[in-house]
């Protein structure tokens, strides 16, 4: 199992590790079946490219997965993501490699006590940064 | 591409002005199709290749939060529709695909999601949209529409708050069309 983070030890400006995975066509073809999601840009390069897109592209809900990913693969399975937000600045399509890595901005207890975390989260390709995310984990206390 | 758009996720035409007069209105509310699954789970985690304990180790996620639990990123996933029903038409709860409006395609844009809870094995979520803002005409990279603003709000079978969500997307026209 991961290393399990405490809030207790997270220093602002502490770096959430990078990791990478390729995107081989049936990864898309999975994202739309583990989904549910059938919109045809996500499994029809005919229909993508008539959207202006180069080929089929994975969908939010996947990049939502994979943003969660840095987080946790970070703090450990005892962390709870409170809130994601994320811009999708451009696609991820079949064949592309996504990177994912971040930084913590923000260590502090809301309103309501809990103990949170908040990190920049920067969703890449080899063409550049596609999806900046932020999220806020709340995490336990040592 | 109006033809082919229409036959997966069907939209609304319409102008700009019929679109306006839907801000505020609410979508009906819409019991998921697909309950939370240990299956559903382990598919989206090979998806994104995810190791968390949480999703997959029993002992664990029992002592952690008392039974395993879902990805938070497979939030909209269970409230997707069928391809295909018995006994109903297919459609989406998802607002935005029936706001009247020229494009004939569309792309999702931003999405913030706050989390209240987990969702556990065998939970039905309910969720409920409603469209707040509608952007004017821009012209963009991937061509002219608008952008439609929603909120989201997402119950578990005992009517607790799962998640709300904004979500932004583009609905548009590509410049060759």
């Amino acid at each position: 199992m991961a290393e399990l983070k405490f809030w207790d030890d997270v220093a602002e400006g502490e770096a959430l590790p990078k990791i990478s995975m390729h995107v081989p066509y049936v990864k898309v073809i999975l994202n739309a079946a583990a989904t549910n999601d059938y919109f045809p840009g996500h499994h029809d390069p005919e229909y993508a490219r008539a959207q202006g897109q180069r080929n089929i592209y994975l969908n939010t809900m996947a990049i939502e997965g994979f943003i969660d990913r840095v987080a946790t693969d970070w703090a450990g399975p005892h962390a709870f993501i409170r809130k994601r937000q994320m811009q999708m600045r451009a696609s991820i399509y079949a064949e592309d490699t996504m990177y994912g890595e971040g930084a913590v901005t923000k260590r502090y207890q809301d309103t309501a006590g809990r103990n949170l975390v908040e990190a920049e989260i920067k969703i890449s390709t080899d063409e550049g940064l596609r999806v900046p995310a932020v999220v806020t984990l709340e995490l336990p206390r040592r | 591409m109006a033809d082919v758009a229409q036959a997966p996720f069907p939209l609304t035409f319409g102008t700009y002005e019929d679109a306006r007069k839907l801000i505020g209105q609410a979508g009906e509310k819409t019991v998921a199709e697909f309950s939370v699954t240990q299956e559903a789970i382990k598919v989206y985690c090979a998806l994104v290749e995810d190791a968390n304990a949480s999703y997959w180790d029993e002992a664990y996620a029992q002592r952690q939060w008392s039974g395993i639990v879902a990805p938070p990123g497979l939030l909209l996933s269970w409230c997707m529709a069928l391809q295909w029903h018995p006994h109903r038409e297919r459609s989406h709860y998802i607002m935005a695909l029936r706001v009247p409006l020229p494009g004939d395609t569309l792309i999702n844009v931003a999405t913030t999601t706050e989390f209240d809870r987990h969702l556990y094995l065998g939970d039905r979520v309910s969720v409920q949209d409603r469209l707040t803002q509608i952007s004017e005409e821009k012209d963009t990279r991937l061509g002219i529409g608008h952008f439609l603003t929603t909120e989201a709000e997402f119950v578990n079978q005992q009517g607790e708050r799962v998640a709300v969500q904004t979500n932004q997307l583009f609905r548009y026209r590509t410049h060759e069309a």
